[in-house]
């Protein structure tokens, strides 16, 4: 808690998350312009703009707190704070896990940031509610996913410049499915690859609520690959932390 | 007294590297001992070893009674301040001490009194709500000093601490440094290169190198040893001169005795190889002879001397 409080504030009143989410917001705004504009010309169906609003939302808010968590451990190394921490009695593990805790708040501020857009896109169809509650459970479930790959990745980085890249270029490779033509988007192959994917299973899955009008139990094997990945990524990030070094690489 | 730090052979590999071999020492309770080497000889190293940041290869150790196989107990009885420590640059100092006393248990209120207390005793009290961005080096080592004290520890390790500091700055920190064995009672383990520091403040020393323990004991103890004085300069009333050099010269252990140029009444005593304890048995002859000696400096006696002797100079 004390870690994570102390995360908390850095974070906020530091600035940074600050100017992420004004990023977010900002562009958050453009999407929903976009997409409003493109529903008023019957292009979209209403329930497309929430989704797709939706879909962009929580791959953002998650890209956020992975930018974030990719500074966690490997920033500390580099400002030369990381000593420090280690030589105090807080286990590696509480440490790792304060930090993780604080920086998914950004995907909470994200999610706040979009429900207004979500509640203005999809208002008078009764598809608001279910609309924010499975982009938050599906944006959660990212979010600690990618949160804890940034953790992981941070904890192993000799420098936050080497952890920001390797954070993005994995990101790149989870989102490449997604930007795929239709065509090959298609067949088992295609469809194991969407389902294990986490960020394209939860946003299938958003899909599936928002647009098709499923219910919740209908499509929860979309939500095994998101749910799978923050557990196993989430403790696994948490175990790595007894390998933190100073120098990065393999426990010294 | 009672050993507060016990290493019993201590081996760091990285790798095929060997940081540290075989080091083995301790360190009595209100010590301060002063930790020397050149660069590389595994100072930081041997710290961190001790400060349970790093595992040993091989050996054991016990820092304030707990042993290296429950380093939280050790953690708790420590302070360290790392060597090139970094600090947040948005936090005020308070803020900083706070957090840190908060990570040893302090509830929120305790946690702040901590810090006021320990920030003026530091001589921060007027910077304490400041950025740690706008203080100087010498500041934030003292900061760093706080923030080793937040627990109170039994044993205080500092790495370089004056490392980068003007002269005024290196004052006030070794200042602090003998408060805490003083005033606090605390054991200090202090790595630096200001030998002339360590000779005034540390009551022992240990020189390391190239990993191992190269000398361990008194200043005056690992001196002598290392580099046991070969001459010495002495100086009586100007008309004694030739009794002096007489009786000098029939002293056991003096090989040469020569008029010290432009200094009316000194001169240059050269001890041979042999002898252990040189400039008794030369001073028990100037006493036989009723000479009055005004000065008598025993040359190579210095620590720097020892340093350099058995560090080879690196």
């Amino acid at each position: 808690m004390v870690v994570a409080g102390q995360e908390l504030r850095d974070l906020w009143l530091g600035g940074r998350a600050l100017l992420l989410t004004l990023a977010f917001s900002l562009l958050l705004s453009v999407v929903s312009y976009l997409v409003a504009t493109n529903q008023a010309l019957n292009y979209l169906e209403q329930r497309e703009s929430v989704s797709l609003t939706l879909k962009v939302a929580v791959a953002v808010g998650a890209l956020l707190s992975l930018l974030a968590a990719a500074d966690t451990i490997s920033g500390e190394r580099e400002r030369g704070t990381l000593e420090s921490l280690l030589v105090t009695p807080v286990s590696r593990q509480r440490l790792v896990a304060g930090k993780l805790a604080a920086v998914l708040s950004l995907w909470i501020g994200a999610f706040a940031i979009t429900t207004p857009y979500v509640w203005y896109l999809g208002r008078g169809i009764g598809v608001v509610g279910e609309s924010l509650a499975a982009g938050f459970v599906v944006g959660t479930l990212v979010a600690v996913f990618l949160a804890s790959l940034g953790v992981l990745v941070s904890t192993f980085s000799g420098s936050n410049r080497i952890s920001l890249s390797v954070s993005l270029l994995l990101l790149l490779a989870l989102f490449a499915p997604t930007q795929f033509p239709t065509g090959a988007q298609q067949g088992w192959a295609a469809n194991l690859l969407l389902r294990v994917n986490p960020i394209t299973a939860g946003e299938h899955y958003i899909g599936k609520i928002v647009v098709d009008d499923h219910s919740w139990s209908h499509d929860t094997w979309w939500l095994v690959s998101p749910a799978l990945g923050a557990a196993v990524f989430g403790v696994a990030a948490i175990a790595a932390a007894r390998s933190i070094s100073l120098r990065g690489g393999s426990t010294s | 007294m009672s050993a507060v730090v016990e290493v019993h052979g201590v081996r760091k590999e990285y790798g095929s590297h060997v940081a540290v071999e075989n080091l083995t020492f301790a360190v009595e309770a209100g010590e301060i001992l002063g930790v020397l080497g050149p660069n590389g000889a595994g100072k930081t190293t041997a710290i961190r070893v001790l400060t349970t940041i790093l595992s040993p290869t091989r050996g054991s150790f016990v820092v304030a009674g707990a042993p290296c196989t429950k380093p939280t107990e050790i953690r708790k009885a420590i302070g360290v301040l790392p060597e090139s420590a970094g600090y947040p640059e948005q936090q005020t100092g308070e803020e900083f001490l706070r957090f840190h006393a908060r990570l040893y248990g302090h509830r929120r209120a305790s946690a702040a009194a901590v810090a006021k207390s320990l920030l003026a005793e530091v001589g921060l009290a007027e910077r304490a709500r400041s950025l740690v961005a706008s203080y100087s080096r010498g500041m934030r080592q003292r900061l760093g000093l706080a923030r080793a004290l937040v627990n109170d520890p039994v044993v205080v390790f500092l790495d370089e601490p004056t490392l980068g500091l003007d002269p005024a700055g290196q004052r006030q920190v070794l200042a602090l440094v003998r408060s805490l064995a003083q005033d606090r009672g605390a054991t200090v383990l202090l790595s630096t290169h200001l030998l002339a520091e360590v000779e005034e403040l540390c009551t022992r020393v240990l020189i390391l190198n190239r990993g191992r323990v190269a000398a361990d004991g008194t200043v005056s103890e690992v001196a002598r040893t290392a580099a046991a004085p070969r001459s010495a300069r002495v100086r009586v009333p100007p008309e004694r001169v030739d009794d002096a050099c007489a009786a000098l010269a029939s002293a056991a252990g003096v090989e040469i005795v020569e008029l010290a140029t432009g200094q009316p009444g000194g001169l240059v005593v050269r001890f041979s190889s042999a002898d252990d304890r040189p400039g008794t048995s030369a001073l028990v002859a100037l006493a036989d002879a009723t000479i009055p000696v005004h000065a008598f400096e025993l040359e190579g006696a210095r620590l720097s001397d020892a340093f350099l002797a058995m560090t080879g100079g690196d």
